[in-house]
């Protein structure tokens, strides 16, 4: 019998809430958290919605117990509150954490470069501080949570785009599963910064409307920003503390088409569902509901759906929590996990807002508004530029 | 997992020439640069235009590996920082010009994971893909992903890879942080000498590694990794390592050590070489190709040549061993907060024949 891995914790900070629990709240509500930008300096702050954390760095470095006078940014801020509140909530003491039999696996895209104008300072040699020296690397926070826990298990970080974090949690899954590790935490973190805003705007794919994900009338998407952490670990180690859902596939493959836009056939998309799907010894009819990747963009949504037609005899219900709190980037793979996983745990599914009409041809329609189902196994997926393509299933504990 | 074939790019003359130990280039100053081949064999001109130095060196040695053993069961990269010199241009402009209109080449080809969907798509690899991003430890992390790959029975062949380019500013945001020499050393006097600091090294070094052996195949038999190690841990996880692997120390033949000439992180591995391997040679290849985050990348090629029989030069020894190596550990450390351990075995006898 292949190793059972049981997620024990979970921790997030979004757009929509800096617990787990807000989040949930504001799922179930339909109630989303896109917006012109307060806290983000940019000319388009005011121009295009953005899903942002509504709070200064100041606030969250000062909960986080960080300061920006040591060189910690808002992603290490971000990724320090979600990962506090996922150990916390697992339960797991010091002494668990700073196990070697503990690892930690990251993610992220930006990493420190959301100090891009002291990066800018710092790289081109005008800058009176040394503070941020060692900040700006995708790894920089995870370095600031094993000073933190004194985390001795294996660690890694990993960037593959917009699918960073489901690839941390896959790969979490199978440090365990190869006895690497009994215990390993996953997750992702981004805040948002000129450097993916101005990025995504060459590329003309943000919307200055809120994002509509499988609209015909779809305009883009809006970035956003935050983290999320998941404690997965051996499922005998979870003795009487609370099992939240089963890590039952997972699938990784690339689309091999072009670097910022998926093929019409949908070649990733389907490998890594159907890979994902025999790992977890599963046809594709049982799966009950899909977190989509749902960015909002034209070319993502038309690939996805063309995915699903012909992945599943019939489609099941999915949606994109997206139109929620926007694209974040390395942190969505996580917060989408934690999602699906609250989907699970409490019987519900999340509706896709802003949409109105299908995508000609496809005529498929994502999940309206939230309600409750009796759901057993619920996909996540995600997909990044380059090609990058993950699938996850989860099912209930 | 066993080396079947390697191809890289560094500040040596590894790329073109076999014998590469043989003639070891004299490198001056700061910057260690890589020593590029002609690309128009395997990279359309359109195409390597748009490139930057990271992504063409890494693509330069992927593409011709997947042409010459292709297809693979995946593409695994290591890389700290991928195209960086085309990202902080990006920032630049965003700074520049205010976040006026830009152009998205430098964007989409400055993300780290653009080498390993590039290899896919030149390729038509639909199969695993991942960039590991976790500094000094990159390389590492994709090598242990690839022997998990093979554990699970998910793969017969894998390409993996490092690849790191010294871009204006990186360069700038270490040398102000103090972490580059202040004198003006030859690479031949830079571990002797005595001060903090070392120098800018960078290059791409791609592996076929399979999950069946060869004869004479050379085997990636274990990775060890470590962050934030106590005082006398490594020992104690090179003792460890021994361990699993049914070793004793005396029959690790060499240890190839990332010493780069900061006094203050040599020390450190001379410490644990003393300790636990004082009867093996040690080599050092740090001086040839200069310090960056994945340059155990690097070191595996140098033993992978060394345990097919090649010759390594007196002046990568620090100290003699005894005959021809048949076990190499390789033990590094990047800014003494993320250290490894790579051991390498060679199968059968060292004269048998390699592809």
């Amino acid at each position: 019998m292949p190793t059972d891995v049981v997620v024990t914790g979970m921790g997030c900070v979004s757009p929509l809430g800096l617990t787990v629990e807000a989040n949930r709240q504001a799922l179930w509500q339909g109630r989303d958290a896109l917006n012109k930008a307060r806290r983000f300096k940019s000319r388009y702050a005011s121009l295009l919605y953005f899903g942002e954390v509504d709070q200064d760095d100041e606030v969250l470095l000062d909960r986080a117990g960080l300061s920006a006078s040591e060189g910690h940014t808002r992603t290490d801020a971000l990724a320090v509150l979600a990962f506090a509140q996922a150990v916390a909530d697992a339960r797991l003491s010091p002494a668990e954490l700073a196990d070697s039999s503990t690892a930690l696996i990251s993610a992220s895209t930006v990493g420190g470069m959301c100090m891009t104008n002291q990066l800018y300072k710092d790289s081109n040699l005008q800058s009176d501080t040394q503070a941020f020296l060692e900040s700006y690397s995708a790894s920089a926070h995870a370095m600031q949570l094993v000073k933190r826990y004194g985390i001795k298990g294996l660690v890694d970080v990993i960037n593959t785009a917009c699918s960073s974090s489901a690839n941390a949690i896959m790969n979490g899954v199978r440090l365990i599963r190869t006895g690497r590790a009994r215990r390993v935490i996953v997750g992702g973190v981004d805040s948002l910064s000129k450097y993916t805003v101005n990025g995504f705007n060459s590329l003309q794919i943000l919307s200055e409307e809120k994002c509509r994900p499988f609209d015909a009338q779809r305009k883009g998407l809006n970035l956003g920003e935050g983290a999320g952490f998941l404690v997965l670990e051996l499922a005998e180690l979870a003795g009487s503390r609370p099992v939240y859902a089963k890590l039952a596939g997972w699938g990784n493959a690339n689309d091999a088409f072009h670097t910022s836009s998926m093929s019409d056939q949908a070649t990733g998309v389907l490998r890594a569902m159907q890979m994902a799907v025999e790992e977890a010894g599963l046809i594709p009819a049982q799966i009950d509901y899909i977190n989509a990747h749902g960015t909002g963009t034209l070319n993502n949504d038309q690939v996805e759906l063309t995915g699903f037609a012909s992945f599943f005899e019939k489609v099941p219900p999915f949606a994109s929590t997206k139109s929620y709190v926007g694209h974040t980037l390395g942190a969505a793979g996580a917060l989408e996990a934690i999602y699906s996983i609250l989907a699970l745990m409490h019987g519900e599914m999340y509706g896709s807002l802003n949409f109105e009409t299908p995508i000609d041809g496809l005529g498929l329609h994502p999940l309206a508004s939230s309600r409750q189902a009796s759901l057993q196994y619920v996909m996540s997926n995600s997909y990044g530029f380059s090609g990058n393509c993950t699938s996850l299933i989860f099912e209930k504990a | 997992m066993y080396i079947y074939d390697a191809l890289v790019i560094s500040p040596q003359a590894t790329f073109s020439e076999p014998e590469w130990m043989q003639q070891l280039r004299v490198l001056e100053g700061l910057k260690y640069q890589a020593l590029e081949p002609d690309y128009s064999g395997s990279i359309k001109p359109a195409q390597l235009r748009r490139m930057g130095k990271a992504l063409r060196m890494g693509v330069g040695c992927g593409a011709v590996l997947l042409e010459n053993h292709g297809p693979v069961d995946g593409i695994l990269i290591g890389t700290s920082e991928g195209g960086l010199e085309g990202c902080i241009q990006f920032l630049n402009q965003i700074v520049d010009y205010d976040e006026g209109t830009l152009t998205p080449t430098n964007f989409i080809q400055s993300t780290p994971n653009a080498l390993a969907g590039q290899l896919a798509l030149m390729s038509g690899c639909t199969a695993y893909n991942v960039t590991h991003v976790n500094r000094g430890l990159s390389f590492e992390n994709a090598l242990i992903d690839a022997l998990m790959l093979f554990e699970e029975g998910k793969a017969g062949r894998l390409l993996v890879g490092s690849v790191e380019e010294i871009s204006a500013y990186n360069f700038n945001i270490e040398w102000a942080a103090g972490n580059y020499k202040e004198e003006v050393l030859s690479n031949g006097e830079l571990l002797n000498s005595g001060t903090r600091g070392t120098v800018a090294g960078e290059g791409a070094a791609l592996f076929i590694l399979d999950a069946e052996a060869h004869p004479g195949a050379v085997r990636v038999a274990d990775v060890l990794t470590r962050t934030a190690p106590e005082a006398g841990e490594m020992q104690h996880l090179c003792e460890q390592l021994l361990r699993r692997n049914g070793l004793e120390a005396g029959e690790v033949d060499a240890v190839l050590l990332g010493v780069n000439g900061d006094a203050e992180g040599d020390a450190g591995y001379y410490q644990v070489a003393e300790a636990c391997f004082s009867h093996s040679a040690w080599w050092a290849f740090k001086p040839w190709v200069g310090e960056y985050p994945t340059a155990t990348g690097f070191a595996l090629k140098m033993a992978f040549d060394a345990l097919q029989g090649k010759e390594v030069p007196d002046e990568m020894v620090l100290r003699k061993g005894q005959g021809l190596a048949q076990t190499v550990l390789i033990y590094n450390h990047y800014k003494n907060f993320q250290h490894s351990l790579i051991l390498l075995k060679r199968e059968g006898a060292v004269n048998e024949s390699s592809p």
